[in-house]
């Protein structure tokens, strides 16, 4: 029904979505980059080689177990690490250090954890590049994976939204975007709602991932490698933004697959092997061209209108009179302020 | 031990230290004294590695005529047997490569620290720390795939071009890279102590400040990124040169970003020493876990380079929770004659004083 490319650009543009907004998230939150980010994704890719290898189940049932996994690594590495740093007064550049020792310590426990299995069971099995298409269900003559993951986009999109703006919590969570220290003023607990975002965080990476060895090859670095895509995506939709990071990682993912078969086609076909060139060239352009992203420009457009429309309301005769009365008072109530 | 088996230990640890010690005093000079939190370390040095291995070869070609029939990366070791024995007894052949090569190696990362950096550097430190990690992945794609440049997932010789020292030519290219890079400290130690190293820490402490004097920050961070990104591909230059391969898988960020930014953690940021000595105490680690690795292999149940990551992370964050400042922490600049100007000062008071009391 779809051409391949299609599929392909579908399902990498929704985990890059996923992996976006909690990358956004964090870097909201804790004004810090997280660089351990993909590395949660493998954690949720490992769940998945769990679940369908070691364990021979349905390779569904691992997206909860990995989406918890994930935020319970998420949450103790606030807790434990960036708060404990947080405490000795560290610098924003030695907290995104600390997340890329955090990557580092991850990375080689997952390869630690590949090498296990493999050396410990009897049957060989690949525990690197490995990858479970066969092991999907088919719906309409469409991937699995793809409708799972397109409905839980949308689930996450619309739970985000009136999270965000419907409910106490979410109203909280934006007041210590804007500014942590005043919505510490106004009685939020920006430490609750910090830890929140690394649970939510680290559990929609790893969802992501536990979704990724469905249609793509999985390894202990594959999250690493996805990290380029999350920047261009994050910067791209404006990383100042939360709705931002869902249109920079629709756009994204879509535009790396589709761009690539496109050169793959009509120039060269060896230009595939270079898809990662294409987020890093996305992320420069966009840095070069609109450093706020295209929540950004919508920003600035939003406010011009705004402006455009309070100069127009104020050259009407009516309101002009207004105003004019109004200042009148007040510069007669100065002046008699003044002689008394 | 033998005096063999020691001399081949001391110029192994002499090759890591050299190497490792150029991208430190970089990264000192840009994070250390300027505070650009430059993660994309791997770029530069794989910059110059890739440089050297795709470049050194083809002029050497060139210089001594070698029947151009051959291709280059197919070829390569065949090509690279025949230098040897042209450059065997040239040392001006050889030493005249070295600096062309020297200076092509500077002149074309010194572009390519400007392309990489050019994105961001008006921008937060984030976005350059986000850019950087992405460029160094990228060179490396480039050079994992683009197979006339250093051949790909391959490997390529680069012809020895101090063949022609003879027997003992491993220790004295290995001191030669030694001095080379104490040469770099050296410079380094002179810029950061001379009025622009003065402005790259007052840039460090309070980017506003300084602009409100009237420097261009901008253009001062490009200058301090392009000429970090030269040193720091003086690394992968000697390293091609010791190792005599340039292998385009090598280049890993974990490799060539992440332990030299351990190494200046541990030592000290701002302080040159201070990176001397801690590049000294992880490469000492680093190899002596090498060395023991089969008797470390019985007590551990997974492979040592994983050992070897953990220890990294865990290293880094305990370092930059308890010792933020590193084993030599950073001292006030010394400028030359202050000591002076204060007499003088102290003089002009006394004589102001007299002239006020009386």
């Amino acid at each position: 029904m779809f051409p391949p490319v299609i599929k392909d650009a579908v399902i990498y543009a929704n985990l890059i979505l996923m992996l976006a907004i909690g990358f956004t998230l964090t870097y909201l939150i804790a004004k810090i980059p997280n660089f351990a980010h993909g590395t949660f994704a493998g954690i949720g890719i490992y769940t998945t080689f769990w679940v369908a290898r070691v364990k021979h189940m349905n390779p569904y049932i691992s997206p909860p177990i990995a989406f918890i996994l994930g935020a319970i690594v998420g949450a103790s590495i606030f807790l434990v690490v960036i708060q404990t740093l947080r405490k000795y007064k560290a610098t924003p550049i030695s907290l995104t250090i600390s997340t890329i020792a955090l990557n580092i310590i991850m990375v080689a426990l997952l390869n630690i954890y590949a090498d296990y299995v493999r050396e410990s069971t009897e049957e060989t099995i690949f525990t690197r590049g490995f990858q479970f298409r066969r092991l999907d269900f088919r719906l309409f003559d469409l991937p699995g994976v793809l409708i799972a993951t397109t409905i839980l986009i949308v689930f996450l999109i619309l739970s985000l939204h009136l999270m965000l703006t419907k409910t106490k919590f979410g109203i909280a969570l934006r007041a210590t975007v804007e500014n942590s220290d005043l919505a510490t003023m106004m009685g939020v607990n920006v430490d609750r709602v910090s830890t929140f975002s690394w649970f939510l965080t680290g559990g929609l990476a790893s969802l992501s991932g536990s979704f990724l060895p469905l249609w793509f090859q999985g390894n202990p670095g594959t999250g690493n490698l996805l990290m380029t895509s999350v920047f261009a995506a994050s910067i791209l939709g404006g990383i100042n933004s939360i709705y931002g990071a869902m249109i920079g990682g629709y756009m994204l993912g879509l535009s790396e697959i589709l761009i690539t078969s496109l050169l793959a086609k009509y120039i060269s076909g060896s230009l595939a092997a270079y898809r990662m060139l294409i987020p890093l060239t996305i992320l420069s352009v966009s840095l070069l061209m609109a450093p706020t992203g295209i929540m950004g420009i919508v920003e600035k457009y939003r406010e011009k209108k705004a402006t455009i429309a309070r100069k127009e309301i104020e050259t009407t005769p009516e309101i002009k009179a207004e105003i004019e009365k109004e200042e009148k008072e007040r510069v007669f109530v100065e002046r008699e302020g003044m002689k008394s | 031990m033998s005096l063999d088996s020691f001399l081949v230990l001391l110029t192994d640890i002499i090759t890591f230290y050299a190497a490792y010690l150029i991208v430190v005093i970089a990264l000192n000079l840009q994070y250390g004294y300027a505070g650009i939190p430059n993660f994309g370390l791997a770029f530069s040095v794989a910059g110059g590695a890739y440089i050297t291995g795709a470049l050194t070869g083809r002029i050497a070609m060139w210089y001594y005529g070698v029947d151009s029939g051959l291709d280059f990366i197919d070829d390569n070791s065949f090509i690279t047997d025949i230098l040897n024995e042209h450059l065997a007894n040239d040392p001006v052949g050889g030493l005249t490569i070295f600096f062309i090569m020297l200076l092509i190696c500077i002149g074309i990362n010194a572009l390519l620290g400007f392309i990489a950096s050019y994105p961001a550097i008006r921008l937060r430190a984030d976005y350059l720390m986000m850019t950087l990690i992405a460029m160094a992945e990228g060179i490396r794609v480039i050079g994992l795939n683009y197979r006339p440049l250093v051949g790909a997932t391959f490997w390529i010789h680069v012809p020895d071009l101090f063949a022609w020292v003879g027997e003992y030519r491993r220790i004295v290219v290995t001191l030669l890279a030694l001095g080379f890079s104490l040469l770099v400290l050296f410079i380094v130690h002179l810029i950061v102590n001379s009025p622009a190293g003065r402005l790259l820490k007052a840039m460090r402490e309070n980017e506003l400040t300084a602009e409100s004097v009237g420097k261009d920050i901008t253009r001062l961070r490009m200058k301090t990124m392009v000429l970090g990104a030269v040193l720091a591909s003086f690394a992968g230059f000697w390293w091609s040169i010791l190792s005599g391969v340039v292998l385009s898988a090598a280049y890993t960020r974990t490799d060539w970003t992440f332990w030299p930014w351990l190494m200046l953690m541990i030592g000290g940021r701002g302080n040159n020493l201070g990176s001397a000595l801690g590049t000294a105490a992880v490469i000492l680690l680093r190899r002596f876990i090498i060395y023991y690795k089969h008797s470390l292999e019985q007590y551990i149940p997974f492979s040592v380079v994983w050992l070897e990551s953990i220890l990294l992370g865990v290293a880094l964050i305990l370092i930059i929770t308890f010792r933020p400042e590193g084993l030599l922490p950073e001292r006030p600049i010394v400028v030359r004659g202050i000591k002076d100007y204060r007499r003088f000062l102290d003089k002009v008071k006394n004589k102001v004083s007299r002239e006020s009391t009386s």
